[in-house]
């Protein structure tokens, strides 16, 4: 593995992220739309119904959360998109870059770009409504991020996998995946709440154990280091499918000749 | 080595194959005497490409194109060396425009410029002055050619431009339905074309020429005052001796010896 084929496709995109609008607006600018929003929602409902003490401190907890989660997942999609939209992807692969640099490359990537979106999102949250994500989560909130970077690459790299495979047309993947998963998540409600169909679908989920028990964090309720194990342990196991699932899609573009066809 | 065929002989994927694009269906590629599946990275170090069909990321400036297929292709004194190459492509004035704000000819410097940037020992050009006019394809023939000779590198090339490829290449292969149908210099391959071209303008009315043609059994095309008949080369002294005999004066003569393109025509059409 050379640091400097990693460097090279992490500085590639460096270059791209500050001047471009669309990239900017995934980092900052829908993160921080999404947080004005809800927290002008929630306002209003802390100031309308009784016993809504941490409703907001939960429901902004809970927004920011996911939105580090979805912003993680369609960015490293987009990372390969952006490839495959400037026809570089035979340039990218016919240069002395493996698999395994590609994918460190994105992860590097996606981990800047990330910091930088909970920080606007720290920031955002702690001006608007005196939301302090660090207090908020203690020594907790490096494990809870964590998990989230893990399952978003996951995903990410199975979207990748699915357009190797399917080819452009099913590139909305990238944007409608954490859509779908997001019900499942259990983001804004606990599991109990879910039909039992459902609920067996949120189980095999790692984020709803994490949703799960950052809301016990916030609401200051005992917590079940049991779910965070259980998240930890399914995001290990989905990581590990995710990149072989890749690496198996990517070689049967390759036999297949699609690698090319979708440049 | 110029790589020729038809559309659908299997060169693109000749190309793919050799740069781990494509896996083959049976057999191994050996390159600089090293299996390629096992030496991926350490071949595709010392070989780059170029092709008609692709483009370098519009949003990234040159320099920035440049720099990043440097540093995929771990070149050492980067810097140094895309200077060098950017002054010798004349983008040094151009290094901080985006891709997108380029003209064709420019863009097509760039990614003859990008294939440079490793300095590789094998360069695989599919087709890189397509679409480009004549004086931008004449332009960068003219860069690889100098690089070629002062950097004695390899370079695997493929065009429908005949012309193109007799100038470029010291030898052709001939691809068909992903076969060698023959491999040689551009002179000998266009030399097993037997036949030549006689173009005569005939000052007598054309009837008397089809007639005496049509007699001979000759293969010919009358296009108004133009009577352009193919031959053994062999044959043309006697052609013109039976001209004469039948007092069918002419005022304007040429022969056209057969060219690679000619050779091109005839195998393709043979193999189909």
């Amino acid at each position: 593995m050379s640091y400097r084929r990693i460097l090279a496709m992490v500085i590639r995109h460096l270059y791209v992220w500050p001047r471009n609008l669309d990239r900017l607006m995934g980092s900052f600018g829908w993160p921080i739309l999404e947080i004005t929003i809800w927290g002008i929602t929630m306002s209003y409902f802390q100031k309308n119904l009784s016993n809504s003490l941490s409703i907001v401190t939960v429901i902004l907890g809970s927004v920011i959360m996911w939105q580090i989660l979805a912003r993680t997942q369609t960015e490293i999609s987009i990372v390969f998109l952006d490839e495959v939209w400037n026809k570089n992807l035979i340039n990218i692969f016919s240069s002395p870059l493996t698999k395994a640099e590609f994918l460190v490359s994105i992860i590097v990537l996606n981990t800047i770009k990330i910091i930088f979106t909970i920080l606007s999102l720290m920031i955002v949250g702690f001006f608007y409504y005196k939301f302090d994500l660090i207090s908020s989560f203690g020594l907790y909130l490096p494990f809870l991020l964590l998990n989230l970077l893990l399952m978003g690459w996951s995903v990410g790299f199975f979207v990748i996998a699915v357009i190797l495979r399917f080819g452009y047309r099913v590139q909305e993947l990238a944007w409608a995946i954490f859509l779908v998963t997001q019900p499942f998540s259990c983001v804004f409600y606990p599991i109990s709440v879910l039909p039992s169909w459902a609920k067996s679908i949120a189980l095999l989920l790692p984020s709803s154990y994490l949703f799960e028990e950052m809301r016990n964090i916030l609401s200051k309720n005992p917590i079940n280091m049991n779910n965070l194990y259980i998240s930890f342990s399914l995001n290990m196991i989905y990581l590990s499918l995710s990149i072989w699932f890749f690496s198996a899609m990517f070689e049967k573009a390759r036999e297949h000749g699609r690698l090319v066809k979708l440049n | 080595m110029g790589l020729l065929g038809p559309n659908g002989a299997g060169k693109t994927t000749t190309i793919d194959m050799l740069l781990g694009l494509t896996t083959p269906t049976s057999g191994n590629i050996n390159m600089f005497g090293l299996p390629f599946e096992i030496n991926r990275a350490n071949i595709l170090k010392r070989m780059n490409f170029s092709a008609a069909y692709i483009n370098l990321p519009w949003s990234l400036k040159v320099i920035e194109n440049l720099y990043t297929f440097a540093r995929l292709y771990e070149v050492d004194d980067y810097k140094e060396k895309v200077d060098k190459l950017m002054d010798e492509f004349q983008l040094t004035n151009l290094k901080d425009k985006r891709a997108d704000e380029l003209s064709s000819g420019q863009l097509a410097k760039l990614y003859i410029c990008k294939s440079f940037v490793n300095n590789p020992k094998l360069l695989l050009l599919d087709e890189p002055t397509a679409f480009l006019d004549p004086d931008v394809a004449d332009i960068i023939r003219k860069i690889i050619l100098k690089r070629v000779k002062k950097t004695n590198m390899s370079i695997l090339f493929t065009s429908h431009n005949m012309p193109e490829i007799t100038e470029i290449c010291d030898r052709v292969i001939f691809l068909n339905h992903g076969k060698i149908i023959a491999e040689d210099t551009p002179d000998e391959l266009a030399q097993k074309i037997k036949f030549c071209k006689v173009r005569l303008l005939f000052l007598v009315e054309n009837n008397k020429v089809k007639t005496l043609l049509d007699n001979y059994k000759y293969e010919y095309i009358i296009d108004n005052k133009e009577t352009t008949i193919s031959l053994d080369e062999r044959n043309v002294g006697q052609l013109l001796g039976r001209l004469s005999l039948a007092k069918l004066k002419y005022t304007q003569i040429t022969i056209d010896k057969p060219t690679l393109e000619d050779f091109f025509i005839k195998v393709a059409r043979e193999k189909l």
